[in-house]
């Protein structure tokens, strides 16, 4: 993974010394409050509805052992001993003290971590595939290509204080998107061309919040070269033309739709006819440099592990069997595998994990890989690097740290937002609803009959939950003052990409989960096959007979027609 | 707060907002500087985090001037607001769900909630 040389190191540090000087400011009343703001978001502290949150960068998801164990070590001495991963492959702590904030960023510099960037109208965290370097289909390690956008876009100072935030997802596999690459602001996706040239197709315009838009190809075929030069000319022509007059309609994918994607475009190539050829020009021997940072680790060279797994698969020890079966995915080793390790326990919040949890992940990544350990976007972890013959042992020791399920991709591995427990900006608590979904359909034999299906909750409309891109999307509403959740069906946030729409008016928080109840029952009515996915029976049969199925025939129904979407 | 009991935390919450308008008053909150927790202006311009302490104003406009003065401490409280509370029969209750978890923490689990793991 990339390691940080002289001048990282020494403008994380004078960063957060920087931040300590703010802070005595703020409290010696030399700056005020909103003076304050814009430098504490900067810096990922946000103010919550209990607490301060800091929000601790994770580039494209990457973490080493010996970071993890910093991250518990935070979480224990100026926490309250968790720590909860996000939909954007970062930590947030949810409890700090403000005094102990610049102390934080001193640990996290320590480690080559930062909270730079986390929060603010900047480019944000830059995100990836969580399985980049190991899946087999992928064409290449889409980091190096992250870490460069990553580098490039920290204290840009073009790009300080843009309309809105800005959120870029790099990935490499033809026909997959395992990072949600076309909501976001930019989508950069590696591709090989007809004659086997490779360079990036470049998206713009994604996003979800109060106005979804899947993000359309701006860039058909940008040359690796000019990757960073073509990525500029877009963030000038928002910065130049994105509105500023309305927070709801700053962001990106407002002017690319306003335009139309060949204006948009007309001027993107406009801009970068001007810059391509400057000196963001990308030469090999800084590609290569940066490349070699994710250099592949010392893989013995074993036998294929397939045979070995499948036996797993079919195995007499059922909990294994189950575990192999969802979590445990293909690599490009052979004899190694991926394993997804579930962060979706019954009665834990998704995405939380314990400062213990944390040490003793962090032995694991050790034991059973090179040290290494992937955040993806769906709020799990994963072990990139596991010997085919270790899984077994792996799995037993995931057993004894509660984190063991085995349902990835299934109806409980959902992801929800913080929601109104925590969010200033909430409207509605996704937790209870997440907590209650996971404990009422627990029965993992159930969730694999369901087969691959994907929920996801958000408390408000600014979707940090990714309601829109659900199979089965839950968003919270406020009416005068309660707490109120429209179920949205048909949602993707994969290649297929396409966004859910409204089932109808809205359900209680003592309904919503009859109300996914009737869903699923509709949907397994439906299908014609197991192997019949719920998106693929949304998709076909639409909406109809799931909104016949949650609120009766049309002529029992009241009010849906006026659904307060 | 358990989070099954308080699954019911919004139909309760109807229950009171309906039963309690006749009695609407005001307090002023916002967060303390220090460490972000809930304060709740009480008596003689200090703070509490405790919603049983608020000062509780007879009328809006009362409660907007002891904000303003509030807005001035900022290195106690930041962004300090007025919102309204039913006072029915000594008892004070906020009318949202918002307010009803600032005033009782997140009504979900948190922390050290999974086994102890043993030495791996």
């Amino acid at each position: 993974m990339y390691q940080y040389d002289e001048y990282d190191r020494r403008i994380v540090a004078e960063r957060a010394k920087q931040f300590e000087g703010q802070v005595e400011r703020r409290y010696s009343g030399e700056i005020t409050e909103s003076e304050f703001k814009p430098l504490r978001l900067q810096n990922g502290l946000y103010m919550q509805l209990h607490a301060y949150m800091l929000r601790v960068a994770i580039p494209y998801g990457t973490l080493s052992s010996k970071q993890l164990r910093k991250l518990a070590h935070i979480a224990r001495t100026y926490d309250r001993n968790y720590g909860h991963f996000t939909t954007r492959q970062n930590l947030q702590y949810n409890w700090p003290k403000l005094d102990d904030v610049p102390k934080i960023l001193q640990e996290l510099a320590s480690v080559e971590m930062h909270a730079i960037q986390t929060s603010g109208n900047c480019v944000r965290n830059v995100t990836s595939d969580h399985l980049a370097g190991v899946a087999p289909d992928e064409l290449e390690d889409p980091r190096p290509w992250a870490e460069i956008i990553r580098q490039w876009s920290t204290f840009h100072p073009e790009f300080a204080a843009l309309p809105r935030k800005f959120k870029i997802a790099v990935g490499a596999t033809p026909g997959v998107d395992r990072a949600a690459i076309a909501y976001h602001d930019i989508g950069v996706r590696l591709i090989e061309n007809e004659a086997g040239e490779r360079g990036f197709e470049v998206l713009a315009g994604g996003g979800m919040g109060r106005t979804p838009y899947i993000g359309q190809v701006v860039g058909k075929f940008v040359a690796k070269e000019d990757l960073l030069s073509y990525i500029e000319a877009i963030l000038r022509v928002y910065n130049t033309y994105g509105r500023r007059d309305n927070l709801y309609k700053a962001r990106i994918k407002i002017l690319v739709n306003a335009l139309g994607v060949e204006a948009f475009r007309e001027r993107v190539e406009e801009e970068w006819e001007q810059i391509k050829d400057g000196p963001l020009k990308l030469e090999q021997a800084e590609i290569e440099r940066v490349a070699r940072h994710f250099a592949p680790p010392p893989y013995e060279k074993l036998p294929d592990g397939k045979p070995q797994l499948d036996a797993l698969r079919l195995g007499k020890d059922r909990e294994l069997a189950r575990f192999v079966r969802n979590n445990v995915l293909a690599h490009k080793q052979p004899g190694y595998a991926a394993v997804i390790v579930s962060l979706k326990q019954k009665g834990i919040p998704p995405g939380d994990m314990s400062d213990e949890q944390m040490d003793a992940f962090a032995d694991l990544a050790d034991r059973f890989g090179f040290g290494e350990l992937r955040v993806t976007h769906t709020q799990n972890l994963v072990l990139p690097d596991v010997r085919a013959s270790d899984v077994p042992a792996l799995h037993a020791e995931l057993v004894k740290l509660g984190l063991a399920t085995p349902n990835h991709n299934k109806l409980t591995d959902l992801i929800a937002c913080p929601g109104l427990d925590y969010c200033a900006l909430a409207n509605a608590r996704s937790i209870p609803v997440a907590l209650e979904l996971m404990e009422r359909f627990e029965d993992i034999d159930y969730q694999s009959d369901l087969g691959e299906l994907n929920v996801k909750i958000s408390g408000c409309i600014n979707a940090c939950g990714h309601h829109h891109v659900g199979h089965i999307g839950i968003l919270g509403i406020d009416k005068g003052g309660e707490e109120f959740y429209q179920i949205m069906l048909g949602g993707s946030a994969g290649y297929d990409a396409s966004l859910g729409e409204f089932l109808g008016k809205a359900l209680s928080v003592t309904d919503i989960v009859p109300g996914v109840s009737k869903v699923l029952n509709c949907y397994l009515g439906l299908r014609t096959s197991p192997e019949d996915r719920f998106i693929d029976v949304v998709r076909r049969v639409g909406l109809a007979p799931f909104k016949e199925a949650v609120y009766g025939p049309p002529t029992m129904r009241q009010g849906v027609a006026h659904a307060d979407h | 707060m358990d989070w099954k009991s308080s699954i019911a935390l919004s139909l309760c919450l109807t229950q009171s907002e309906k039963m309690s308008k006749q009695q609407l008053k005001w307090i002023v909150t916002g967060n303390f500087t220090a460490d972000g927790a809930v304060a709740y202006l009480q008596a003689e311009n200090r703070f509490s985090r405790q919603l049983v302490d608020a000062l509780v104003f007879e009328n809006k406009e009362d409660a907007e001037a002891a904000r303003k003065a509030a807005a001035g401490r900022e290195a106690l409280v930041t962004d300090p607001y007025v919102t309204e509370v039913a006072d029915a029969d000594k008892q004070l209750d906020v009318l949202t769900a918002r307010e009803r978890i600032r005033s009782q923490g997140p009504s979900t689990p948190y922390g050290r909630l999974s086994p102890t793991p043993r030495v791996v």
